[in-house]
């Protein structure tokens, strides 16, 4: 079975339009944050060396949400019973793959770590399709999707890189 | 584990040196506290008979956005002040539920030095109480040769 084809095959490359997170870095969600991972580094609240307080690591990835005036999924989808809950962007910004009724797992992830962002930094993003492949599995063919994100402040400092790979099958 | 002050050197680590972190049991309190930190709504992290009847899956899903945090924080508390998380990587091959004790593993595979720092690469996953592994991949810390070296990071010339 043949799951790639040229339609598929075009969105390598494709780019999203960067995209700047709502919010600064807060001290409250970089509280709640770390408290949530269970990881009470002191540098969190103090910061280091005269500098700002830091957010753990992988913080900025989960400040791309739903800004304020947002649609309201989840009260839209009240009454469907198939509603998984899911309202963030996991294609990152990117158009979605005209896979159809193929499933998306998530397959893994590499993170390139440059710096921490900072208390009161505001954070951008940008993804790309970096490539799309197929592959034979124990349970049949399937597509490896490789998506690049890059996360850097305002002024252009690189924060992260990372590379998602979802399994569509 | 939790000692950022103490610098550690290249020098002072072996191939074969293995460390980790554990976390948990995991209750349902933990993975409601996760989600609503990220303002991830997934029901199968909450939903008991949403994440069992309709996705058929064997309970309430431990996301895997919070097990990678275990792996980043063993390496970069093992990183300490001076050194520097450069890279991990990891693929999600098993399914951990609500109530499993993981445990964040590391043990040191390669060693490499450059002329003012060295790279320290990992092998590492994620294992729960019964030792089956979920999440296996690799990390590489660098870390400094000398007590006064400056923290070395990566270029991060690729990026845009």
């Amino acid at each position: 079975m043949t799951l790639l084809n040229d339609e598929i095959l075009s969105f390598v490359g494709v780019e999203s339009p960067e995209v700047e997170a709502p919010n600064p870095v807060e001290s409250s969600e970089v509280r709640r944050y770390a408290q949530a991972i269970m990881d009470d580094d002191p540098r969190y609240v103090a910061g280091e060396g005269g500098e700002a307080p830091i957010a753990p690591l992988l913080f900025p990835t989960h400040m791309f949400r739903a800004a304020f005036g947002s649609p309201d999924v989840l009260s839209a989808r009240a009454e469907d019973p198939d509603f998984d809950g899911g309202v963030a962007l996991s294609s990152r910004g990117l158009p979605d793959l005209p896979t159809r009724n193929l499933v998306r797992l998530n397959g893994g992830v590499k993170v390139d770590f440059f710096d921490h962002a900072r208390l009161g930094e505001r954070v951008r993003m940008k993804s790309r399709y970096a490539s799309i492949t197929e592959r034979e599995g124990s349970k049949g063919a399937m597509l490896l999707v490789l998506i690049d994100t890059d996360y850097y402040t305002s002024d252009d400092r690189p924060l992260l890189r990372v590379q998602n790979t979802g399994i569509y099958r | 584990m939790n000692d950022m002050t103490a610098p550690r050197l290249f020098d002072s680590v072996a191939v074969g040196d293995r460390i980790e972190l554990t976390k948990g049991p995991l209750t349902e309190a933990h993975l409601m506290r996760w989600s609503a930190a990220m303002e991830n709504w997934h029901r199968i992290h909450y939903d008991h008979p949403f994440s069992v009847g309709h996705e058929k899956l064997p309970g309430l899903l431990i996301s895997g956005s919070l097990k990678q945090q275990f792996i980043v924080q063993l390496l970069s508390r093992w990183a300490g002040s001076a050194g520097w998380l450069v890279s991990a990587s990891f693929q999600f091959r098993a399914m951990n539920v609500v109530g499993e004790t993981l445990t964040a593993w590391a043990e040191v595979k390669d060693l490499s030095s450059g002329a003012d720092h060295g790279l320290v690469t990992f092998d590492l996953g994620i294992r729960n109480g019964a030792g089956k592994e979920s999440t296996p991949g690799s990390g590489v810390v660098s870390l400094p040769l000398v007590a006064t070296a400056a923290v070395v990071r990566p270029a991060a010339g690729g990026l845009a």
